[in-house]
């Protein structure tokens, strides 16, 4: 389904991403571990197609080359993000702000807009998912909220949205014990058989409630290490130490595990 | 009854000194801080004078208003309308022309004419005293709480004698009144034109005015706004401006907090396109104790516009435990746009809290990445900042009519 092949990516002189290769199925969930600034985040907004990269390589979503389309149109191909720092729209209502991107996305898609009653039927479930009051679809974007209630709002968008590739980032940082249970409910009950995601950590602690399918540790902007589950508990156990001193193994190291 | 221009008619009475004033003192120019950013030749091309009847039927002007129950006065070409009129409203309400207001009770238009020289701020003050004959009056007695709001909608029409009309407007409100009261300035066909609007409110004890200014006359006019505010104890006036038409649009607005407690909350939208100039120009006098001011301004400024805003606060000596803030951002949305803020501060009190900050920046990237990333195309984006950070003011007016109309003025209808 998401093809990454030699992907890399640069701002100015600084390299970032050295050459990345990854295979995602319809269905299954892969995590993203990695070292601070080893490129996880700039990887998820090369997906999402953030400007401002010099980048080379392929990325495929279904077949189409996502790395020639505007961020819009990656969403209508089904790509969503949730973002590690969600910005703040003052004065931009939320809900209307939900609507407008459902709406772009099914015009994009060819199919009939969703009338006003019919949403708050949408939004309402998608809330329940994430146990979210009403009261925040009648606030600005994120404006004032909370670092777990702007998690949640993602989370909610990502409902809403129903991508076909979802791709957190760091969705658990900043987040307590109770929103951190609220936010993987969410996730997982979104998880389906068409559905792919990849969720991006620093901490193993996220992937105890969303159970990954694979494991990938970036280091250097390179994946050097692939496996399953497993593999985050030996990261918790031991660090990132182990894989930041053969780097010059890295390009060698297989992904086996991705290759289901 | 026919009626006779008594002795004591202030405009008659008034005008000589008037124009003596603009014959001694001049017309304002670049060098006037006030009149920095005013197109001065411009402005010598219109004729300031007495009104120019109308050449054309009267215009269709339902289309063009905020559509609002209860009374209205409209005046077309300076001059008041009785046909488009509706001057009848519930008790404790008093309506009139200022021309009729002139004849029976001059002596209550002593706030509005009544200026010495030095009360005179420029030359086409003057001119609106030596001119501004007809208008609005409206009296509220003590005590009388308003639920509709009052209309009082200006129309220009000019032709080809470039004229600009001079019009009066006189709110006085009552101990405990409380009302809404909305000014729409609008205009209609493509000739070069003008107004120059005055209006002076006073607001006793206690009262308390909500006044919206709609300015949105066409491009190809001038338009001039100058609004004298006296607010008695614990008073509260709240202004809602919104300077979106004109080639140049000017709303001068000076309050006097002159008994203790009152309050005075000052907000506006300017939104300019093509080349308009939107001039924003702000003096709030503390001259009691312990008074509240705010002022909230935002603008918005796409193509090769310009916006100003040049916001005062005088707090005299006497005047201890004022709280006066203001604000002022603005969005530039083009290279070729410009906007100059300006605080003037001076304090001569003690316990005074004054707080003031200016923003000017572009549309936020990060949030445009944000909304793309989630299927919204950019144009959609970019309307959508745009009107939220415009929505900001334009929540604040009370009324939903005159909210939408606003939002379809700009283009958007979200709500």
């Amino acid at each position: 389904m998401l093809h990454v092949n030699n992907l890399t990516a640069a701002i100015g002189d600084k390299q970032i991403l050295n050459g990345l290769n990854l295979d995602v199925g319809a269905g299954e969930v892969h995590a993203i571990m990695g070292p601070n600034g080893s490129g996880k985040s700039t990887f998820a907004h090369t997906l999402a197609g953030r400007d401002g990269y010099d980048i080379t390589g392929e990325v495929t979503l279904d077949g189409a080359d996502l790395l020639d389309m505007e961020p819009e149109a990656r969403a209508a191909a089904g790509v969503f993000m949730g973002f590690q720092y969600p910005v703040e729209i003052p004065g931009v209502n939320n809900m209307y702000f939900l609507r407008t991107a459902l709406n772009s996305v099914r015009r994009a898609r060819g199919e009939t807009e969703v009338g006003a009653r019919d949403f708050l039927n949408v939004s309402k479930k998608a809330m329940d998912l994430v146990e979210m009051k009403e009261d925040f679809l009648y606030r600005s974007v994120n404006a004032g909220f909370s670092g777990g209630e702007k998690k949640r709002n993602e989370i909610l968008q990502m409902a809403i949205m129903e991508p076909r590739l979802a791709i957190l980032d760091e969705t658990d940082s900043g987040l307590d014990i109770d929103a951190l249970r609220i936010i993987a409910g969410g996730v997982n009950a979104l998880r389906s058989p068409e559905r792919s995601m990849i969720v991006i950590t620093h901490y193993q602690r996220l992937l105890d409630y969303i159970k990954p399918d694979f494991v990938h540790v970036l280091v250097d902007g390179r994946i050097v290490k692939s496996g399953d589950h497993t593999l985050a508990l030996h990261l918790e156990a031991n660090g990132y130490a182990d894989f930041e001193t053969d780097l010059g193994d890295a390009a060698e190291q297989s992904f086996a595990g991705a290759q289901s | 009854m026919t009626a006779t221009p008594t002795a004591i008619d202030p405009v008659v009475t008034g005008r000589a000194a008037a124009l003596d004033w603009v014959e001694s003192s001049g017309y304002p120019t670049r060098r006037n801080e006030a009149w920095r950013y005013a197109p001065h030749k411009k402005l010598a091309e219109l004729s300031f004078g007495p009104p120019v009847a109308l050449t054309t039927n009267v215009p269709d002007i339902s289309e063009l208003i905020p559509a609002l129950d209860g009374p209205r006065i409209v005046v077309v070409n300076g001059v008041v309308n009785t046909e488009l009129s509706t001057m009848t409203g519930p008790t404790g309400l008093h309506l009139s022309s200022l021309l009729d207001a002139r004849r029976e009770q001059p002596d209550r238009l002593e706030v509005h004419f009544d200026r010495v020289e030095s009360q005179i701020s420029d030359a086409y003050m003057a001119l609106n005293l030596a001119f501004g004959g007809d208008g609005a009056v409206v009296r509220l007695d003590a005590g009388v709480t308003l639920d509709v709001p009052i209309h009082i909608v200006d129309v220009e029409v000019p032709d080809e004698t470039r004229n600009a009309s001079c019009t009066g407007v006189v709110i006085e409100m009552g101990a405990g009144s409380s009302a809404t009261i909305v000014e729409t300035r609008i205009g209609v066909g493509a000739d070069f034109g003008g107004s120059n609007i005055r209006t002076t409110i006073t607001v006793a004890d206690d009262a308390s005015l909500e006044h919206v200014l709609l300015q949105n006359v066409p491009a190809s006019h001038v338009h001039l706004s100058n609004i004298d505010v006296t607010q008695g104890a614990n008073s509260r006036f709240l202004a809602r401006s919104f300077n979106l038409g004109a080639s140049y649009g000017r709303v001068a607005y000076r309050v006097h907090l002159a008994g203790p407690g009152a309050h005075a909350d000052l907000s506006g939208l300017f939104f300019g396109f093509g080349d308009q100039v939107l001039d924003q120009q702000i003096n709030v006098v503390h001259s009691a104790k312990d008074c509240t001011s705010r002022q909230t301004y935002r603008g918005v400024l796409d193509d090769a516009s310009t916006g100003i805003f040049n916001g005062g606060i005088d707090v005299l000596r006497g005047a201890d435990g004022t709280d006066a803030e203001q604000s002022n951002k603005n969005l530039i949305l083009s290279d070729r746009a410009e906007v100059n803020t300006q605080p003037r501060l001076e304090i001569l009190a003690d316990e005074v809290a004054c707080k003031h900050g200016a923003t000017v920046g572009q549309l936020d990237e990060s949030a445009m990445y944000y909304m793309r990333s989630r299927g919204i195309p950019a144009v959609e984006a970019r309307r959508l900042l745009i009107n939220g950070f415009a929505d900001q003011v334009v929540d604040e007016v009370s009324i939903e009519s005159v909210r939408t109309w606003i939002n379809q003025q700009l283009g958007h209808d979200d709500g």
